[in-house]
């Protein structure tokens, strides 16, 4: 009987337990109510969803107190914890999830290149298929406003700067010698393949605490974290070929590839400006492994790079002109870990180690040089709240360069220094709301080399005006080492100090979009050395100073024409500075006032083809002309290229790759060299620093293999 | 020991009543996706997910509204985030059954949404991974006609794409039609058994001549 009287008991309890009624309004900030927010208690099966008026009402048979949970899309999560016997006539108001689509985006002077982010101006088939770029990881950038064209050097001039105020990290950690050596007015290329990378951040300026040592720009790129499925590729281009094999197996996988490059050939079709001994040839390799553990993901990235070239470098006071062989070995290894901690911490740490060695010999007389560094960062993150975040981090890098210069005439001649920079940042990311976010931080360095310490702020805060635009504006102040071929011989200098000021306007809409940028920027404690080239005897100040000021447009529509994606960059660049050996201040040679780009990419289904176009300009760059007092006061006629490509898919695993550069054969000149001495006339002769060939052609076939032997299957039809 | 039989014939009890709830609960949230009132089949799938605790199947269903729900709207922020809610759930699911076909196929569905919804954006990046859970899932399931018919309609679209007979997948269409109607009724309540009605439409290709 008793047993029955429980059981009777027990089962009302469960069924027939007095109800208690949950109600209330779920509401935005804006006081519009939410349809069809997920509203329940939470670990039980009571709950409802709200109607068109933003009301719920359900009935439970829970009492005491409990947790009513209040749920929707691309909204934070709400709770309130009370007695059930309170959960009656509520008023909800949900706050919009800063992390969701379309909130506002601190992106002053950043233009970020990857799928997920919204503020993406490239994705990274862009960077690939940019017409001009000839796969080149670096030339897609230069089609980005903020940049100069300087096809003579082929690293990036951001703002003003010159290709050394630009830094390059892979995975947080900096990469040391990020182009292959080239020769004087020879265009370099990165080293890196760029199917190695999902994401990239290229900041033009005003960028986070967390990077240091670059006056102008930094460039991030981030690696691929788990590779989609197993496969081998080759590529076999007329200049080149190389192979690549992904493997995984289960929670590591491997990439491995490899490029073998040589000039020869095609030189010996194509005719050179260049009196070519030795063209170009190079071998490299790269590798990742990746360790996904439980709560984190490992990374190591090796790479290694061998080239050598010789050749016979025209010079207007050398009739025979001047022999220069150089042959370059660069090893480059980067490990990074990311995890979380739990308790909202999360960690990302790393170390990144470089050896390059240069061999040259000019004229006779041998140069080798050698250069280990050494970069560790850690840095923690603590998320209070989707709406506050705050980095701390620590750096150490070790730097040690040594050279040597030997002559037959003369005894060997050693330089060298040895450098250890420490830094520490921290920085908060804060979202006030969904439309007004900012971000501050500070960041302090040491750098024993010049017994110098800096402090550098950084802030920039960014505010939606509408639904498809908004403003934001970054300060910051960056510091720079001097430059290595100067350290080497003199280290009483104090680093160089640049201040960005930025003002950004943004407008995106549905495939569309529109920026503008403008910034000022002031340098101080610039380089400065009395002689043509740094010298072991030259004198050397800190005490050049100059500026930069510009406004950067730019503007990309993915959705007018079907299939046709373009974008047009255009670029006003204002600059004078006194550095290096100038007489005066002065806007320096790279510095064009006006460039542009136009790109298009077409994709015709029909024809299975991507056919893109590039564009570029840059009005007349200043040079030296002797024959007048006045300094660097003359400029040369402007640049024009237009660039083609077409990519033709043979099927999904087969890719027909041809481009030309310069179509047109626009016969550009970078710069004017004179001789050093005046003719009868009293007039100082000139040659014209050229193209090395009007034209550079690229044919390529690319051919990927998926181990996963299904996915060939379309072949075999 | 009168005592011992009573604790536990109402443990029993009570796990009967929790079964209950959750065949109730999960009835009436077919119900309300039958009812077209998609979003509140999807509210009760998450609230029961979370009730449940450990059991992949309803949050199954709530990912697959969501990705369902992106086929018939063009706003992008919509889609975003159904889908980004969606790899949510789908990742919830994974971690009470790992290796699960069904959830493969759910998660391939999801990236197929993706790229339809940016070819130009996610077509070059997602459709390995897409091939891949195909692949994945049909290691684990040979059988599973869901995971056959899904992949062959993939497989369609790239053929179709590539300029190549979609019809050559046809063949894999009857054997899904095969598996669905040879398919036992699963032992699991609610465990996915949908798809047979999904033959039509993918079958409208093999039809033309």
């Amino acid at each position: 009987m008793k047993f029955i009287t429980t059981l009777i008991l027990l089962m009302n309890l469960n069924l027939i337990w007095a109800q208690t009624t949950i109600s209330g309004v779920v509401m935005d900030e804006a006081n519009t109510p939410i349809l069809g927010a997920n509203v329940y208690l939470d670990g039980t099966y009571d709950g409802g969803s709200t109607d068109d008026n933003g009301t719920f009402e359900f009935e439970t048979t829970e009492t005491g107190a409990q947790t009513l949970i209040i749920s929707f899309l691309s909204f934070e999560t709400s709770s309130i914890t009370d007695e059930v016997s309170h959960l009656s006539n509520l008023s909800i108001k949900l706050k919009e999830d800063v992390n969701s689509l379309g909130s506002v985006i601190l992106n002053a002077g950043t233009f970020s290149a990857g799928d997920n982010s919204e503020a993406a101006v490239l994705t990274p088939l862009d960077i690939v298929t940019t017409a001009g770029a000839a796969g080149d990881y670096i030339g897609a950038f230069q089609t980005l406003p903020g940049t100069s064209t300087v096809a003579e050097d082929g690293r990036l001039f951001v703002r003003g700067g010159d290709a050394n105020e630009t830094n390059i990290y892979i995975d947080g950690l900096q990469v040391f010698q990020p182009f292959t050596p080239a020769a004087n007015n020879l265009p370099t290329r990165g080293r890196f393949s760029p199917f190695l990378f999902k994401g990239t951040n290229f900041s033009t300026g005003g960028y986070s605490a967390e990077y240091g040592n670059a006056l102008s720009s930094v460039l991030l790129l981030n690696t691929i974290d788990e590779p989609d499925e197993e496969k081998t590729e080759f590529q076999f281009i007329n200049v080149g070929l190389g192979g690549g094999n992904t493997q995984k197996w289960g929670d590591n996988s491997l990439s491995i590839n490899a490029f073998y490059l040589n000039l020869k050939p095609y030189q010996n079709i194509v005719d050179q400006r260049v009196d070519w001994i030795k063209p170009y040839e190079s071998i490299s390799g790269e590798s990742v492994y990746r360790h996904q553990f439980n709560n984190g993901l490992l990374k190591v990235y090796g790479g290694f790079t061998y080239a050598d070239f010789e050749l016979n470098q025209q010079d207007i006071n050398v009739p025979q002109g001047i022999n220069f062989y150089l042959k370059n070995r660069n090893l480059y290894l980067n490990s990074s870990y990311r995890g979380d901690l739990g308790n909202d911490w999360s960690v990302s740490t790393g170390v990144s180690f470089a050896n390059d060695n240069n061999g040259i010999r000019i004229e006779g007389m041998d140069v080798n040089n050698a250069d280990n560094s050494f970069h560790a960062k850690l840095k923690l993150k603590k998320r209070y709240s989707n709406r506050f975040k705050i980095n701390y981090g620590a750096e150490q890098y070790l730097t040690h360069y040594k050279e040597t210069a030997a002559n037959p005439d003369f005894e060997a001649f050693e330089s060298q220094y040895t450098n250890n920079t420490t830094a520490v940042f921290t920085e908060a990311n804060i979202f006030l709301s969904k439309k007004f976010a900012f971000q501050t931080g500070i960041r302090g360095a040491y750098h024993s080399v010049l017994e110098d310490y800096n402090i550098s702020p950084r802030v920039s805060l960014a505010y939606k005006i509408s639904e498809n635009s908004q403003m934001s504006v970054a300060y910051g102040d960056f510091y720079q080492l001097p430059d290595q071929n100067v350290l080497q011989y003199e280290t009483e200098l104090e680093p160089s100090k640049a201040s960005h000021y930025i003002a950004n306007y943004l407008y995106q809409n549905n495939g569309r979009m529109f920026r503008a940028e403008a910034y000022y920027k002031t340098y101080q404690d610039l380089i400065k050395y009395s002689t043509e080239m740094p010298q072991f005897d030259s004198e050397y100040y800190s005490s050049g100073e100059g500026y930069a000021a510009g406004l950067d447009v730019f503007w990309r529509d993915d959705k007018s024409i079907p299939n046709l994606e373009y974008w047009i960059t255009y670029s006003y660049l204002d600059t004078e500075r006194d550095y290096q050996n100038f007489e005066t201040r002065a806007t320096p040679n790279f510095a064009a006032a006006h460039n542009l780009s136009v790109v298009g990419k077409y994709f015709k289904e029909d024809w299975k083809s991507l056919i893109s176009a590039t564009y570029n300009f840059a009005s007349g760059r200043p040079y030296d002309n002797p024959n007048t007092s006045a300094f660097l006061a003359e400029k040369t006629k402007s640049y024009n290229s237009l660039n083609l490509s077409w990519a033709y898919l043979i099927s999904p695993q087969k890719i027909l790759y041809l481009s030309a550069s310069n179509v047109l054969g626009a016969d550009n000149i970078f710069n004017y060299q004179y001789s050093n001495t005046p003719d009868m006339n009293g007039q100082f002769s000139r040659s014209a620093i050229r193209q090395p060939a009007d034209r550079f052609f690229i044919i390529g076939f690319f051919w990927t293999i998926s181990d996963n032997k299904n996915d060939n299957q379309l072949d075999n039809l | 020991m009168k005592t011992l039989i009573t604790i536990i014939t109402l443990l029993c009890l009570q796990f009967a009543i929790g079964q209950q709830n959750y065949n109730k609960g999960m009835s009436k949230a077919f119900e309300l996706w039958k009812a077209q009132q998609t979003d509140e089949a999807a509210n009760l799938f998450e609230r029961i997910a979370g009730a449940e605790k450990e059991n992949w199947i309803p949050f199954y269903y709530a990912a697959q509204i969501h990705i369902i729900s992106t086929y018939n709207t063009k706003e992008g922020k919509e889609i975003e985030s159904r889908l980004a809610k969606a790899q949510n759930l789908v990742n919830e699911a994974k971690t009470f059954s790992d290796n699960n076909a069904e959830v493969l196929v759910l998660e391939a569905m999801l990236n197929t949404a993706y790229v339809a919804y940016k070819p130009n954006v996610y077509g070059m990046k997602l459709s390995a991974k897409v091939e891949e859970l195909y692949q994945q899932a049909k290691a684990l399931e040979p059988n599973n006609p869901r995971a056959i018919l899904y992949h062959a309609e993939w497989k369609m679209g790239s053929a179709r794409f590539w300029g190549k007979d979609p019809k050559a997948f046809c063949p894999e269409v009857e054997k899904a039609i095969l598996y669905f109607e040879n398919a036992e009724e699963p032992k699991v309540p609610f465990y996915p058994h949908w798809g047979m009605k999904q033959v039509t439409r993918v079958q409208k290709i093999c039809n033309q001549s």
